[in-house]
């Protein structure tokens, strides 16, 4: 349709961040444009492809006010729209191309926007906060752009790109793996929040406790605790920090690309009628990079140390729900990853020391952290905790906003046949819940080409995907083993007849 | 019981340890002598042919005694058997009587004059003898036949003695010689046998003026503590109290005490040692129990309560004593006489006067006057007498920690103290929950005494007294089972349940406002009683959630209970669904649990509640639930305005139940729904 005014990119990804407020005077386009990428496209392309989204989100705001535009399927693209705060919003671009293994499942790929939203969120404060403080939109560009590109880097394995694809169907992003703990071991790891918690005095401090890539406790929100601890496992615990990638993490790590190394030095000039970002240095003030690669590292006390926020400086993140400020202080054990909040306001009003606090927890969670990391450990059950044998399934809570998944390595196992069944499976009840508001129950089955049963079910806000490879001829059969399953490790949360 | 104590010589004076009035009186006309009989606990006091004995365990001012009528003629010393058949008597060095109680039959006894001396004798229980006699050539052992007619020599222990000592409840004898009777030989009887300890010399300092003190048999002192015999050795020129530890086959110092006074004595009292320093006037509580040597408390006089009122029967004979001892009382009490004699365990009698007192401890005096908690509540938790003091002196500790709002580290210790003493008080068999208030004096199990003791029927102001069961004394008992002789608490010990019970829900209600704190606190107690594997009741999950819902903390809310931190059951399960009218996360964990619990008839209910009608109509039918009326979910469907679901009931009621369709809850709800697509299309 309109895709021949674009041209053919070299690049199978674009992103782009624009302001529906902003440049809707003639001669001021330019405006509206936050963050491109590929940086090099020329301007006429990116107001091209933003002024293709704006078009359809408004016309699409005709007829769904709330919901607007979603995703546009074009013959050999994708674009996959997002509104990240009112007003503004993100538009992935995809190229399309089954031999390359280009197939995707848009919600995912709407998960990839949100992720960098949130993450962008959690440590600069909203887009539109940042561009109140800086109405010609020169600081939220010096930022944005740093950001996003450190995030991309991590989607970069050797020189291809790896964004979620049919592949990746059993696995859910914006989710938090959890380690399954006995009582014994959970009592002992409350009794360590409750010590950490005691290491402020009585300020109320929130703490966030990882073991391996697993999260064991959290006193933040589930929207909160999400962002937190994709952020800890792209750069904290001992396998962020730890230089090969593992394949246990969800996210998929490598070096950063030289190509978008190179580019990262250099800064396009934005704006409109020749105002530069320079011009207002004094305003813009130091940018800071918290997704950078192999910044962090142990120090001899425990803790990780870092100088992305300066030279001694301590990082600080914000709190979505009580849009409040926190030092963030992280300590690790072996592999136990402690992540300590601190209020900023606490540090400012004189009644708490960072120092004072880091003595704290080496003095009185010391012990404590001893006990509860040998628990752990003898608890662990190694990268195939989770794989139940004969099954490969993803669960996913969506009010707790928790998953847990067969492992990669056993998912790698299906056949390509199966994943593409699967992944077209999770798009269509993509498609069902978004139909409805409230919280659909539903259960699918399908026979793929190769024989192979995919299977979903979901149940007052739980969802279960399943592929079962070698299961009996009969849909009963296949239904049985799913039954099976949801008792024996689901105590029967999908009780379909 | 009522009973309040009025304070009458030292009014307001402090003092962790006590006697009170009144006290047994042994005054009897034209006596010659007075004596205690440790083995068989009896106050002794003799005229010329009359023995007269008062029972003191179990301690009654008020109990007569019991007289005996023997011949003329000198007494040195003088004891019961053990079965109280006989009665012993020491004559001279060199003679002793034997009266039977019942046949009046006399037996004498007699060693060879000029080469050898009776020191001194006693009973024992051992199956080798029945009467051991101390000499100064050594130890004769002798067993009684059945009729008391002979005496029959069954084995001499050498030894060159100068003198000697034993207790009854150590079942121990330590015969002294030397020249400074230093240098010891040692013997236990018990029912094990005659068993021969290492022989062993004490250590004693030595000065210019004294370069070679000599040991007296008053500065040794035999004790039982938890179980663990114990030598007291009185070195005054060093002025320490030396500790040697009894094993069977070793005798090992254990450190020394400071003394102050060069006159010193010892009771125990609820296996606590009580040193008093007789010429400072006060004295000082140790606790072997702990490795440290520290007293328990500072050093304080012995303080001598007023009079106690109390029920008795008898107005006349009350209102006669009261006048004549309160008479007496106020002429003479003076403390740390030079009349006084400790007797071991716990009594001092006053021969000047002719009373007899027991000693008590007064343990809130003590409590107040300790700073260290967690010590303090170890402490608490090992006395058995007044164990029920110690057990409302610890909750109310505990009920002050929390109150004052103490670091979590802290009151985690004092949890821990508790919850390890139930655990290991309910292992050990003592700790027994109140049943009967009124519950009689029970009969001791002949096993666990030895020396069977005489049990009374006694009226009010009964002295709880425990005897330890030394069968096996001499071998590491860190506790001794105790011989109960009436069915009130044996243990301070607190269950789970007790503290829930008088110390979380007390200080809940004060203590909303700290919920965070107040989870904490409950997360290490619940942390301490699963260590233990104990269980506490349920109700402490319930205002777990009420805690966290209060305070906002769904997240960790989620935790606890996935976790089954907080244990499911139907209570917390409907706590949840009521918490989780302000999080429809929690409202889940609520559903999900009952599910879980098969609280089939609650699910469908809740099911319905929040609307998933159809969902519930599959759980009824799959599970089989008849005890849901099938108009329940007509009824809600149509409250809920929406007609679609209305509908689909009634198809999916038609599909599972047959012959609804005739039924009048069809018609109705039927007409209903018919009635109101009328209405839309008008």
């Amino acid at each position: 349709m309109g895709m021949a005014s674009m041209s053919s990119g070299t690049e199978s990804l674009r992103l782009c961040v624009f302001d529906l407020r902003r440049g809707q005077h003639e001669g001021q386009e330019l405006d509206k444009i936050l963050f491109f990428y590929p940086p090099d496209l020329t301007f006429s392309t990116q107001l091209s492809v933003i002024g293709l989204s704006e078009g359809l989100i408004t016309f699409t705001r005709l007829f769904s006010p709330e919901a607007a535009c979603e995703v546009i399927e074009a013959e050999r693209h994708s674009h996959v729209f997002y509104e990240a705060e009112p007003d503004i919003w993100m538009v992935m671009i995809v190229e399309k191309n089954k031999e390359i293994e280009a197939v995707w499942r848009i919600d995912a790929l709407r998960r990839v926007l949100k992720e960098v939203h949130s993450l962008f969120v959690m440590f600069q404060g909203s887009i539109r906060a940042l561009l109140e403080k800086e109405p010609t939109g020169g600081l939220v560009r010096s930022h944005l752009y740093p950001f996003i590109t450190d995030y991309l880097n991590d989607l970069f394995v050797g020189k291809k790109q790896q964004l979620p694809s049919f592949r990746d169907t059993l696995k859910e992003r914006g989710t938090v793996q959890m380690l399954t703990l006995a009582r014994d071991a959970a009592l002992e790891v409350q009794s360590l929040v409750g010590v950490l918690d005691s290491c402020a005095g009585t300020v109320r401090c929130h703490s966030v406790i990882l073991f391996h890539d697993l999260l064991v406790s959290t006193t933040l929100s589930p929207d909160d605790t999400v962002d937190l601890f994709a952020f800890s496992v792209m750069r904290l615990t001992t396998n962020a920090l730890s230089s090969g990638t593992s394949s246990w993490s969800y996210l998929r790590k490598g070096s950063g690309s030289p190509q978008i190394s190179s580019r990262s030095t250099t800064v396009p000039p934005l704006g409109s009628g020749g105002t530069l970002p320079s011009g207002n240095g004094s305003s813009t003030g130091r940018v800071i990079r918290p997704l950078q690669h192999d910044k962090w590292s142990k120090g001899k006390d425990g803790f990780l140390v870092t100088d992305i926020w300066g030279l001694d400086a301590t990082p600080t993140i914000l709190i979505q729900k009580t849009q409040e400020s926190f030092y963030l202080l992280t300590y690790q054990y072996k592999s136990l990853t402690l992540v300590l909040l601190v209020p900023i306001a606490a540090i400012v009003n004189g009644e708490l020391d960072i120092s004072f606090v880091k003595q704290q927890v080496i003095e009185n969670a010391s012990t404590k952290i001893l006990k509860v990391e040998e628990k752990l450990s003898k608890g662990w059950g190694g990268e195939n905790a989770y794989h139940v044998s004969g099954y490969r399934y993803l669960l996913v809570d969506n009010d707790m906003e928790v998953s847990r998944a067969s492992p990669p390595g056993k998912v790698a196992t299906l056949a390509k046949e199966s994943l593409l069944a699967l992944n077209k499976l999770r798009e269509e009840v993509d498609t069902e819940k978004n139909r409805s508001k409230q919280e659909k129950d539903m259960e699918i089955c399908i026979r793929a080409k190769n024989n192979t049963w995919v299977i979903a079910r979901l149940n007052r806000g739980k969802e279960l995907y399943m592929a079962l490879e070698k299961a009996s001829e009969t849909l009963l059969d296949a239904t049985d083993s799913v039954q099976r399953f949801s008792n024996r490790y689901c105590s029967g949360a999908f009780p379909m007849d | 019981m009522n009973s309040s104590a009025q304070a009458g010589v030292g009014s307001g004076a402090l003092s962790h340890v006590y006697i009170h009035h009144p006290s047994l009186r042994c005054n009897i006309p034209e006596s010659n002598g007075l004596f205690y009989d440790d083995a068989n606990r009896l106050l002794i006091c003799t005229t010329s042919s009359q023995v007269f004995s008062w029972e003191t365990s179990p301690f009654n001012p008020d109990v007569p005694p019991s007289v005996d009528s023997i011949s003329e003629g000198p007494i040195l010393s003088i004891r019961f058997s053990l079965d109280k058949k006989a009665i012993a008597v020491q004559r001279s060095d060199c003679e002793i009587q034997l009266f039977n109680r019942e046949t009046k039959q006399i037996l004498n006894h007699k060693c060879k004059a000029g080469s050898e001396s009776i020191l001194g004798f006693f009973w024992s229980d051992s199956p080798l003898c029945d009467l051991a006699i101390v000499k100064t050539s050594g130890m004769d052992l002798f067993a009684c036949d059945s009729m008391l007619n002979s005496l029959r020599l069954v084995e001499t222990k050498k030894a060159n003695v100068n003198w000697y000592i034993y207790t009854h409840e150590t079942r121990l004898v330590l015969l002294a010689s030397g020249l400074q009777c230093k240098t010891f030989n040692g013997f236990q009887l018990s029912t094990a046998g005659v068993v021969r300890l290492p022989r062993f010399e004490m250590t004693m300092a030595r000065s210019e003026s004294n370069s070679k003190p000599i040991l007296s048999a008053g500065d040794l002192h035999l004790v039982t503590v938890y179980g663990r015999i114990y030598c007291l050795q009185v070195d005054r020129e060093a002025m320490l109290l030396h500790l040697y530890r009894f094993y069977r086959d070793a005798v090992v110092q254990q450190g020394s005490l400071p003394i102050y006074s060069s006159k010193l004595s010892v009771n125990v009292v609820d296996n606590l040692l009580l040193v008093h320093q007789i010429d400072a006037k006060v004295v000082i509580i140790y606790d072997l129990f702990v490795d440290s040597r520290a007293p328990v408390s500072a050093p304080l006089p012995l303080l001598w309560r007023g009079y106690q009122v109390s029920e008795t029967s008898s107005q006349a004979v009350n209102k006669e004593i009261e006048s004549s001892e309160s008479s007496t009382s106020n002429e003479n009490i003076v403390m740390y006489e030079d009349g006084w004699t400790f007797l071991v365990p716990d009594l001092i009698l006053d021969q000047t006067n002719k009373v007899l007192w027991k000693i008590h401890l007064d343990l809130e005096a003590i409590s107040a006057s300790s700073s260290d908690r967690t010590s303090l509540l170890e402490f608490l938790q090992r006395r058995k007498l007044e164990a029920n003091k110690a057990k409302q002196l610890c909750l109310g500790i505990a009920r002050a920690i929390i109150l004052e709002r103490r670091p979590a580290t802290q009151v985690t210790q004092a949890i821990d103290v508790l919850v390890t003493a139930y655990s290991y008080s309910v292992k050990a068999g003592t700790y027994k929950e109140i049943k009967n208030e009124n519950a009689t004096a029970s009969t001791p199990t002949p096993g666990a005494s030895p020396d069977s003791e005489r049990h009374r029927q006694s009226g009010s102001n009964i002295d709880e007294e425990v005897e330890m069961n030394l069968s096996s004394g001499s071998q590491e008992n860190m506790f001794c089972a105790d011989e109960q002789q009436e069915s009130q608490l044996s243990s301070p010990a607190i269950s789970p349940d007790e503290l829930y019970k008088f110390v979380f829900t007390s200080v809940e209600e004060m203590m909303v406002e700290e919920s965070e704190y107040l989870v904490a606190i409950i997360t290490e107690f619940l942390r301490s009683i699963s260590a233990e594997k104990l269980k506490v009741d349920l109700n402490i999950y319930v205002m777990t959630i009420k805690l966290l819902a209060y305070s906002k903390r769904f997240a960790e809310l989620s935790l606890f209970t996935t976790n089954k931190i907080i244990e499911p059951s139907k209570e917390v399960a409907f706590q949840l669904l009521d918490s989780g009218r302000q999080n429809i996360r929690v409202r889940k964990l609520g559903l999900d649990m009952l599910r879980q619990l098969s609280l089939h008839h609650d699910y469908i209910s809740s099911l319905v509640q929040d609307g998933y009608y159809l969902e519930a109509l599959r759980y009824a039918q799959k599970h089989k639930v008849t005890s849901v009326r099938s108009s329940m979910f007509l009824e809600a469907a149509f409250a809920s305005n929406d007609m679609q679901h209305l509908a689909a009931i009634l198809r999916v009621l038609s599909e599972l139940i047959p012959g609804f369709k005739e039924t009048s809850e069809y018609y109705t709800f039927y007409g209903l729904l018919n009635d109101t697509s009328s209405s839309v299309a008008v």
